[in-house]
């Protein structure tokens, strides 16, 4: 054979190894994209019966949608073949080395996580008109919100449509006009007598709800961190000396039971201007509240409501419910101080957590912590955090109380204090100082205690944080935005104190 | 260096310049000055939409066309129509008066031999429908404003072509309509022209290839007008229902007409949004009433629009007697600037470097009139079966309009964002010739 001809035999040879390689490619490919293929290491048949619910498996116009349509960039695209290389690999690995039980598929289907498996670029490669004949005009407003702003604020399409693909109880897109009363147990004509300094229920008239109020000793305690305690932040420097009052603190974080029962007597129409709801509820002889519109969607998030904290109201909703009771009950609720707050969290110890334990072995930060597991034998007890939470609350009676004997003081959901943030308050805030009550103006307010999501070190007694208002409503397309709900924040609740010993 | 990335329309890349020289030479060749030989296009050709404006509409399919609203703006666009194409059917009309459906149809028989018989003349609220239901391809919708947004759902849906009067949208709602039933139309490939015919006129279309060829540069700013004598009214006629009252003086209601600002100073807003390609992200207004016999709309407006890129784009209108009249468009750029009063373009030194050639035309074409041009340009793209949709585009110059009038109102500075998710809704939801709420309907008072 001459060379040249080698020549021609190496080219033709390496052709068809080429052509092989890319057509084995393509089919591979094809072939690892079929629901069976999908179905092979995705063993959660709950997905499967969900899909067939939806209207991705059923509906008028008779198109199935499959697996790797939406848990995959539009097909042929580059960054499909990367996902299916990246995605691929992952999904083995954790085939390989991972049972069934490993997996929280409930939290997969959150409006966190689910923007992680389903690509916008998807969606909208078969909804090319995202304005289709019959669209309302809540529709029409929404998706006009999303084309101007889906690049600016990261919108994704799954946060509205998530049960689009798969199937949920009671999800509903649209807006809720009634709120689910609990309708056992005695309705209330009479609020508490409350004779003397103690623990007492409140129950509130006209309703079936009532509060586990506990009666907090006054006292003194060391308010925030020292410079160099573990995941200790400035803004919580210095520590310093606060006296608080007697008072009393709501046993658990407000239920949805406790909050629907204030949502149904006090339901407002949607239309009022936010401006007209302050200048009412805020009238001396004000004898009945506006309260909260009807929100999107329910939200529990599907988590189940009754004891469980109630969550995404405003701090504005939150003052509102303690305005309404202070008004069925006749005594003065409100929110706790954030004196108050630590105060009570801390339960009369002066460690990180009312419990024993340090944060460095109960975060999850830190290499040997990540390789080596974290401790997680007290905090369990005592506080819904990252680790325990399956991604979501739980209800009161899965924690134990603290000395004073609150629930969920640490974790479950943040709460709102009344006192607006600033981070040099502690600065400001003298020494010996009584009954505190924080910066005189602001714009977000204290949220304390941590939530289900977080990590250990954030539920730390003296960690502070703050509402952030623009990135926990981003995703409301009303404008004015809400005043009662928030679109992009779960973990939010509150709790309510008493003051004084009687009326 | 610019700022493109906010654009509604932004196109340009640095890659994008290779192509600008090809675009910018017709520029050249009518510049004077030889030495800025080097523009930089805003949107290159095909990037941007030129109508073909020839005399008379291409002949092909026969088409059935329905008219709904048969007064003087209806009448002039049916004639119009007539005037751009051979070979269409008037088949159909729909108005609320017969005093204004029936001289149109003896008009359009004695004029063009066009025949429509009693049982395709609909009078009422629900008109519309049945003259889309009475088997037309096309519809011509000349109704006051408010309505608009229903007829052209309701012609869409039905696979009806639609030509729009402006304003097409005066309130949010209506806004929304429309921009969803545009998106419909689009989808459908239908064919929708608004009757903001500058879009038409040969004289600001040649001015529009010279600004995205780049002879003034990058818009920096811009001023529009259309500040004119008092405009027509109707006092109340015994035995008028307050609804019969309100229409017939339509011009004068805002619920009906959106305000002169939008009903009639839309025209001019939207030169600047089209040319610019940029839309408004606040308004701040000034208005008052002084003059005006009925209705309860403003005499005057004078509007500061800031652009989504932080440009400035001033608006005036007027409508009172005795005052000096001004119809026209100015835009700013880094290089020089643009005026329709004069057609021209100039230099930052002021020497006119582009003037647009009336002579030529006159030559070349023998009909100008952009309102009967709009019309062969519609007929065209039916029988071509090129969908063309221009609904998308002048609903945000109504909503630019929207937000002057509220801003005006109201003495507040009104936002996009707020405007257009806002719950105004002008629409009644009961049409009938009965009792309106008119003492509701009074002048606003800005800061109050």
């Amino acid at each position: 054979m001459t060379t040249r001809k080698k020549y021609l035999l190496a080219v033709l040879g390496g052709t068809l190894f080429g052509i092989t390689l890319v057509v084995a490619a393509l089919y591979t490919s094809n072939v690892t994209s079929t629901n069976e293929s999908c179905a092979a290491c995705h063993i959660h048949p709950e997905a499967e019966v969900s899909w067939k619910q939806s209207k991705h498996f059923s509906n008028q116009s008779g198109v199935q949608t499959d697996c790797a349509a939406c848990h995959l960039p539009p097909s042929g695209t580059p960054n499909y073949y990367w996902a299916k290389v990246k995605i691929g690999l992952h999904d083995i690995w954790m085939y390989l080395t991972h049972s069934k039980e490993d997996f929280d598929f409930e939290s997969k289907r959150t409006e966190e996580y689910a923007p992680n498996i389903v690509f916008n670029e998807s969606c909208k490669k078969c909804h090319a008109n995202l304005y289709p004949e019959g669209i309302t005009d809540d529709g029409v407003a929404a998706h006009l919100y999303y084309d101007e702003n889906e690049a600016k604020l990261n919108l994704q399409c799954v946060t509205c449509h998530l049960d689009a693909g798969h199937f949920i109880d009671g999800y509903k897109h649209e807006k809720m006009t009634t709120a689910p009363i609990d309708t056992t147990g005695p309705v209330y004509t009479e609020p508490a007598s409350v004779t003397s300094f103690s623990n007492f229920t409140e129950t509130i008239p006209g309703t079936r709800a009532s509060i586990n109020m506990v009666a907090v000793p006054g006292g003194k305690f060391t308010m925030g961190s020292n410079k160099g305690d573990k995941f200790s932040r400035p803004d919580e420097y210095p520590a310093h000396e606060v006296t608080v009052s007697p008072f009393f603190m709501a046993e658990t974080e407000i239920t949805w039971n406790q909050y629907w029962a204030f949502y149904a007597e006090t339901m407002s129409e949607g239309r009022t201007k936010p401006e007209t709801i302050y200048a009412n509820n805020s009238r001396p002889d004000v004898d009945a509240v506006s309260g909260p519109t009807p929100p999107f969607g329910i939200p529990d998030q599907g988590w189940g409501m009754g004891s469980r904290p109630a969550i995404t109201m405003t701090h504005y909703a939150a003052e509102t419910f303690c305005q309404w009771l202070s008004l069925k009950t006749g005594r003065h609720y409100r929110l706790p101080t954030e004196a108050e707050w630590e105060y009570a969290a801390r339960g009369g110890t002066q460690t990180p957590y009312f419990f024993e334990g340090k944060p460095s072995s109960y975060s999850s930060q830190g290499l040997w912590n990540s390789i080596f597991g974290t401790d997680t034998t007290t905090i369990n007890r005592y506080a819904i955090y990252a680790l325990n939470s399956k991604n979501r609350t739980q209800e009161p009676s899965r924690v134990a109380a603290n000395p004073f004997g609150l629930r969920n003081m640490l974790g479950n959901v943040m709460e709102y204090c009344q006192d607006w943030y600033a981070e040099d308050a502690y600065e400001k805030a003298g020494t010996n100082a009584v009954d505190p009550k924080g910066p005189a103006s602001g714009t977000d307010y204290v949220v304390r205690g941590g939530c289900y999501n977080d990590d250990a070190s954030e539920l730390r007694c003296a960690a502070r944080r703050h509402s952030d208002y623009e990135a926990w409503l981003k995703t409301d397309p009303q404008n004015p935005k809400s005043i009662w709900w928030l679109s992009d924040i779960k973990g939010i609740g509150f709790r309510i104190v008493c003051e004084g010993f009687t009326k | 260096m610019k700022e493109k990335s906010m654009s509604r329309r932004s196109f340009l890349t640095g890659a994008a310049t290779v192509g600008a020289a090809a675009v910018a030479a017709p520029a050249l060749l009518a510049s004077c000055s030889g030495n800025n030989n080097k523009l930089t296009p805003l949107k290159k050709e095909g990037e941007y939409y030129v109508p073909e404006l020839p005399d008379k509409a291409i002949d092909g399919k026969e088409l059935k066309v329905g008219l709904v609203g048969c007064g003087a703006r209806g009448s002039g666009a049916i004639n119009d129509l007539l005037n751009a194409a051979n070979g269409i059917t008037v088949v159909a009309l729909g108005d609320v008066f017969g005093d204004r459906l029936f001289p149109l149809r003896d008009q359009l028989k004695r004029d063009w031999g066009q025949d429509i018989p009693d049982e395709r003349c609909f009078l009422g609220f629900d008109s519309y429908q049945k003259v889309i239901d009475a088997g037309v391809d096309m519809v011509i919708l000349t109704t006051p404003p408010v309505f608009r947004s229903e007829t052209f759902k309701y012609a869409t849906e039905k696979g009806v072509h639609s030509f729009l009067e402006k304003p097409i949208a005066i309130d949010a709602k209506g806004y929304r309509s429309i921009m969803a039933t545009a998106k419909q139309a689009q989808a459908k490939g239908l064919s929708v022209v608004v009757g903001t015919q500058r879009h038409h006129e040969r004289r600001y279309v040649e001015a529009n290839k010279q600004i995205q060829a780049g002879l003034i540069g990058d818009i920096t700013g811009g001023n529009v007008y259309w500040n004119q004598g008092m405009l027509w009214y109707r006092q109340r006629e015994a035995g008028w229902t307050d609804m019969e009252w309100n229409i017939r003086d339509w011009v004068n209601w805002k619920w009906l007409s959106g305000d002169h600002i939008i009903e009639q100073h839309v025209h001019n807003i939207d030169v600047f949004l089209w040319m610019s390609g940029l839309k408004p992200v606040s308004a701040t207004s000034f208005g008052a009433r002084h003059r005006r016999v009925t209705g309860d709309q403003f005499d005057f407006f004078s509007t500061d629009f800031v652009m989504e890129n932080g440009i400035h784009m001033h608006s005036m209108c007027r409508q009172i007697n005795g005052c000096s009249s001004k119809v026209s468009e100015f835009i700013q750029g880094s290089k020089g600037s643009w005026d329709s009063e004069t057609n021209e373009i100039k230099d930052m030194e002021g020497n006119v470097i582009w003037k647009y050639d009336e002579e030529k035309a006159k030559q070349e074409f023998e009909q100008h009139n952009p309102y009967v041009l709009e019309h062969v340009d519609w007929v065209n793209h039916i029988r071509k079966g090129t969908a063309h949709e221009e609904a998308t585009d002048n609903a945000i110059s109504c909503m630019a309009g929207i937000m002057g009038r509220e801003a005006a109102y109201t003495g507040q500075t009104v936002t996009w964002d707020d405007m257009t998710q806002s719950e105004q809704n002008f629409l009644p939801e009961k049409l009938e010739l009965g009792p309106l709420d008119l003492a509701s309907m009074t002048v606003p008072v800005p800061g109050q």
